[in-house]
């Protein structure tokens, strides 16, 4: 610049002294606020990676929340049925003891009664409660007990006692999200855990001409198999087989007729979806339209049965003092229910592992990613601490020199 | 011969000029800090000297000085700089506006923090996970409610703010276009005065910087081009056109554009033709007010007509605890009343357009399956539709991404059962409506027999949104083969979402489980919750982003990348504003010291040409009075 105004001296300090005012104001705000990107424009990559990471952090903690609730929730399954296998190695004793030849009716009687009391326990067991008031064992129909009794009078028994044990919950498994788009199963049906042996339907009805009239599914333990219009029996075999549900599918050689056995032991949901009709073809569903369990067809033979079904058998052959029958068939099912509920016990605690190692993983990536994001957004103290500083120091010297420039004109000197 | 009072006369002049130049010092001192003043300078000369070649020119030698004149008072000025900043000032003008407003757009955004949109949403999906675990309580459901309402206040604050913005922008183009006129009127006046002066032979200096001025001014509301050649006439243009010719002005004006929602649209006031500016203020606020904020009023529809169409669809097939079925949990606002989404467009009493906003074709689909088809799909684009071509090779996710990676007005996921969903976006035109499909139409089988979207293929078959009644080209088979539609929304569902009154008045109508087969979901079923969760991170197509997430982050990426863009550039320019003005001041600014300096040099010469007189004085006393006559 070649010459000078008297204005440009007062603009350029007005502008400088401008410019680093908005510096310093906004240091001082961002140190207040203990963040780099007071608005989006400081960063915006950072921004977008920082809406992004708090996001994602909310998520883990809700992750984290429900892995908490399902834990507890398990473990208050665990522990109802770690005291159901104890009822049971109780009565398996008295099975072992019942079926050792030297006692009498009247022994074995007394041996049915505390059997009997057992199974009232195993029952209240089955009807668990959690704290917050629902069903343990019900699958997903919560707010009512899981099992029913039946009460009547039986050979030897001498007064009133359960004589039946039917499930009143669901087959619906509730999930929960762990992690990103992985899930859990969080509820434990009854049929399920207390179920001694494996079920077995045969229905009576030839399929030889069965045809699949029109696009449609049916649901086992409630998972819908899509068939399709012209299956034949094999292909809706197949299709059962394939679909992973817990249940095979094969043809009975004798009636040529639809089998389904289960693949551990629980007992089968089956159903035809919507107005659809095929397992009612079948033969494996009665016509009339009532829900499952208890619409499985008359003409089908239905076989394995629940723990309670093997305690009762047992203490039935007790009262009966039916020494041969405790040690061939009534054992066997006791057996059959403690090791199936002994696998049960084992599968909640590998669930509970894997939550355990979700749980870990979150709790190491949550701090993670608050850290990224903290990276990406808080301020670096000391950087902005000595910022400020500096800003601080040229601000007071250009005041100075202003105050030392602007003050002498020719005006001082004239006289 | 020399007059004898030739030395008083010279004398005389010198007094006079010198007495011009300290007026002038004293005119440029006081002005030192008016703006847009130009320092001034007299034009000193030497007078016209004796003899000047006449046949009755004495014969002496000469010439001989006749003292000094003020020929003329000058400004001193470099024209060319001064037409840099006039060119360079629109940009400052533009940036300076455009920073104000998406500045303050980014502070709507309130990210990163606590009480944004995003983290009221997250909220409302932890309250569904929450619904998940304890489908039976009743509390939970409070909850999903609650944090439901601070949700939509949230989406409504921002609409509103948004909303605010626009109006105000619009406001400031109408005050805007009133400063151009009220100034294109000042220089009309001043151009007559300075036409006036400069017949006389005078320089107009004050107006001709208080002209600059003006011009100046102007210059940072509209990009404009000044024409100095003809001295009696002064010329502004814009865009090609004259503001000003000498006294002429061409006025601007506004009026209502009733495609743009009603705002003003700028106008010449002569022709009513629509004005186009390029810089300034001006094109700033028209920029902000048309592009930017509809942009954004835009995405925020987009996300909450997509959220409630998601939800509600989740929701309608899930059961409450007190088995209700089939109930929206966001109130969906149609903008037709017919089913059909037949409109009247042209308001002439017959139904003219379809507006659908989504269809979805009747057959499941597996995204790993070769389509095997070959064709090609017309849908719409910005400008007119666009050809997809696919080919026997693709799969159905290979022309998905096909369609959502295109220029299409439209996009397609697979919906919750495999259904090829295609639903209409945000329309880049403004004469287009948003919300609506415009156009389906495949050569081949792909969007017809394959996904069951059209009834047929071929132009015959086509959609098309400006026929009434266009829904009939969707697929019907029977029960189960339709496809299905949904009409467009009413426009801005961001300022009118809200939740379902049947909800509000009774949350236990929040489902929570789907129920099975067709039955009321069980207390303890928590599917439909959990699902309604799981939307928040699923790929689901918000506009042509894949998840909630990735829009959410790429809003705030877009606004803060925006705002980067302003200030980096605002401050570039008021960098070269500086460096111009600084060279303008450094050529016309006034420097006391110089005009102090200046000032002694015309007091000596003006105590100089006294002396000379008194000398001059002393002289004529000697031959007057001396010599004794």
């Amino acid at each position: 610049m070649k010459r000078i105004s008297t204005d440009m001296t007062n603009n350029d300090m007005n502008y400088y002294l401008r410019a680093r005012e908005k510096k310093l104001n906004d240091i001082q705000n961002k140190i207040a606020d203990q963040t780099r990107i007071r608005e989006l424009r400081d960063d915006p990559i950072a921004a977008s990676h920082s809406v992004r990471y708090k996001s994602h952090i909310s998520r883990l903690k809700q992750f984290t929340d429900n892995i908490g609730v399902i834990q507890s929730r398990s473990r208050i399954a665990e522990g109802y049925l770690q005291e159901a296998i104890g009822i049971m190695n109780r009565i398996n004793e008295i099975a072992v003891q019942g079926a050792n030849g030297i006692y009498q009716q009247n022994d074995t009687v007394i041996m049915g009664d505390e059997v009997n009391q057992l199974l009232d326990e195993l029952v209240n067991i089955a009807n668990a409660r959690s704290g917050e008031g629902t069903s343990v064992f019900a699958g997903d129909r919560t707010l009512s007990n899981a099992f029913r009794t039946f009460e009547g009078y039986v050979d030897g028994g001498g007064k009133e006692v359960i004589t039946g044990v039917e499930y009143t919950g669901t087959v619906k498994r509730n999930n929960t999200e762990i992690s990103e788009g992985s899930y859990i199963e969080s509820n434990f049906p009854g049929n399920n855990i207390f179920w001694a042996e494996d079920q077995i339907i045969i229905s009576s009805v030839n399929s030889d001409d069965f045809i699949v009239r029109k696009d449609s599914s049916i649901l086992i333990d409630s998972a819908e198999i899509k068939l399709k219009e012209g299956d034949n029996i094999h292909a809706v075999i197949a299709r059962i087989n394939d679909s992973g549900v817990p249940v095979k599918a094969s043809i009975d050689p004798v009636k040529n007729s639809l089998m389904l056995v289960t693949t551990e032991p629980h007992q089968i949901w089956l159903e035809d979806s919507g107005d659809g009709n095929i397992l009612k073809e079948l033969g494996v569903i009665s016509s009339f339209s009532s829900r499952p369990p208890h619409n499985i067809s008359s003409e089908a033979r239905v076989s394995g049965g629940s723990v309670f079904d093997m305690v009762i058998k047992l203490r039935d052959t007790l009262y009966t003092g039916n020494t041969l029958d405790i040690g061939s068939g009534a054992m066997k099912g006791i057996q059959q229910s403690l090791n199936h509920m002994v696998s049960k016990t084992a599968k909640l605690g590998a669930a509970d592992e894997r939550l355990e190692l979700v749980k870990n993983r979150l709790s190491y990536e949550i701090p993670e990613i608050t850290a990224m994001d903290s990276r990406e957004t808080d301020i670096d103290l000391a950087e902005a601490i000595t910022e400020l500083k500096m800003l601080e120091h040229t601000q007071t010297a250009s005041l100075q020199t202003a105050a030392r420039i602007l003050k002498p004109t020719l005006l001082d000197f004239l006289r | 011969m020399q007059s004898t009072f030739t030395g008083l006369e010279i004398g005389k002049r010198s007094l006079i000029a010198h007495n011009k130049g300290l007026t002038t010092v004293g005119h440029n001192i006081t002005n030192a800090s008016t703006e847009g003043y130009s320092r001034q300078r007299v034009k000193m000369q030497p007078f016209d000297p004796l003899y000047a070649p006449h046949l009755n020119r004495e014969n002496t030698p000469g010439q001989i000085g006749q003292g000094v004149t003020a020929v003329s008072v000058e400004r001193i000025k470099d024209e060319l700089l001064e037409g840099r900043i006039v060119s360079q000032n629109n940009l400052k003008g533009y940036w300076e506006n455009r920073d104000k407003y998406i500045l303050m757009t980014e502070q709507i955004y309130n990210e990163p923090g606590e009480y944004s949109v995003r983290s009221m949403m997250d909220k409302f999906w932890e309250s569904w996970q929450d619904l998940s675990l304890n489908p039976s309580e009743s509390a939970t459901r409070q909850s999903v409610l609650q944090r439901g309402e601070a949700l939509i206040s949230g989406i409504h604050q921002r609409y509103k703010s948004l909303k605010e913005m626009r109006d105000m922008a619009d406001s400031d183009i109408s005050a805007t276009v009133y400063q151009i006129n009220s100034i294109l009127s000042d220089i009309s006046s001043l151009n007559e005065k300075i036409v006036k002066i400069k017949a006389m032979g005078d320089n107009p200096n004050d107006l001709l910087d208080r002209r600059d001025l003006l011009v100046n001014n102007l210059s940072s509301l509209i990009n404009i081009t000044v024409d100095n050649r003809d001295p009696d006439e002064f010329q502004v243009h814009t865009a090609g056109l004259h503001l000003i010719q000498g006294r002429a002005v061409n006025y601007l004006s506004t009026d209502i554009d009733p495609v743009n929602e009603g705002y003003s649209r700028v106008v010449w006031e002569k022709s009513g033709e629509q004005a186009f500016f390029k810089g300034g203020s001006l094109a700033s606020l028209i920029d902000i007010r048309d592009r930017d904020l509809r942009e954004e009023i835009q995405k925020l529809d987009l996300m909450t007509v997509n959220f409630i169409d998601n939800v509600n669809s989740l929701h309608r097939k899930g059961w409450g605890k007190n088995n209700t079925t089939g109930l929206d949990f966001f109130r969906e606002y149609p903008f037709v009343t017919s089913a059909e989404g037949n409109y009247d467009r042209a308001g002439n009493g017959e139904f003219d357009s379809t507006y659908i906003f989504r269809v979805s074709g009747s057959n499941s689909l597996d995204p790993e399956a070769l389509i095997g088809l070959r064709g090609e799909m017309t849908l719409p684009g910005p400008d007119g539709n666009i050809n997809i071509e696919y080919f026997p090779t693709d799969t159905v996710a290979d022309v998905i991404d096909r369609i959502n990676n295109s220029q299409s007005e439209v996009n397609a996921v697979l919906d919750d059962v495999n259904r090829l969903t295609i639903r209409a976006v945000t329309a880049k035109n403004i004469d287009n409506p948003d919300f609506a499909i415009r156009h389906i139409e495949d050569s081949g089988e792909f969007l017809a027999g394959y996904s069951g979207i059209l009834q047929a293929s071929g132009a015959e078959g086509a959609f098309d949104w400006e026929t009434a009644g266009a829904a009939a080209s969707f697929r019907t088979g029977g029960e189960s083969a339709n496809a299905e539609y949904a009409v467009a929304p009413l426009s801005h569902p961001s300022g009118w979402i809200e939740i379902n009154r049947a909800i509000k008045s009774d949350p236990m109508s929040i489902a929570a489980g789907f129920g099975e087969n067709g039955r009321p979901a069980n207390p303890g079923d928590g599917s439909a919750a959990l699902a309604i969760a799981s939307l928040r991170n699923k790929p689901l197509m918000i506009g042509k982003l894949n998840s909630f997430d990735e829009y959410f982050s790429k809003t705030v990426a877009d606004i803060a990348l925006k705002g980067e863009e302003a200030e980096v550039s605002l401050e570039t320019q008021n960098l070269i504003m500086k460096d111009l003005e600084d060279m303008k001041q450094s050529i016309s600014g006034v420097n006391i010291d110089e005009e102090l300096a200046q000032m002694i040099k015309y007091q000596h010469g003006y105590a100089a040409a006294a002396r000379f007189i008194s000398e001059m004085n002393s002289m004529l006393d000697t031959i007057i009075n001396r010599m004794g006559v």
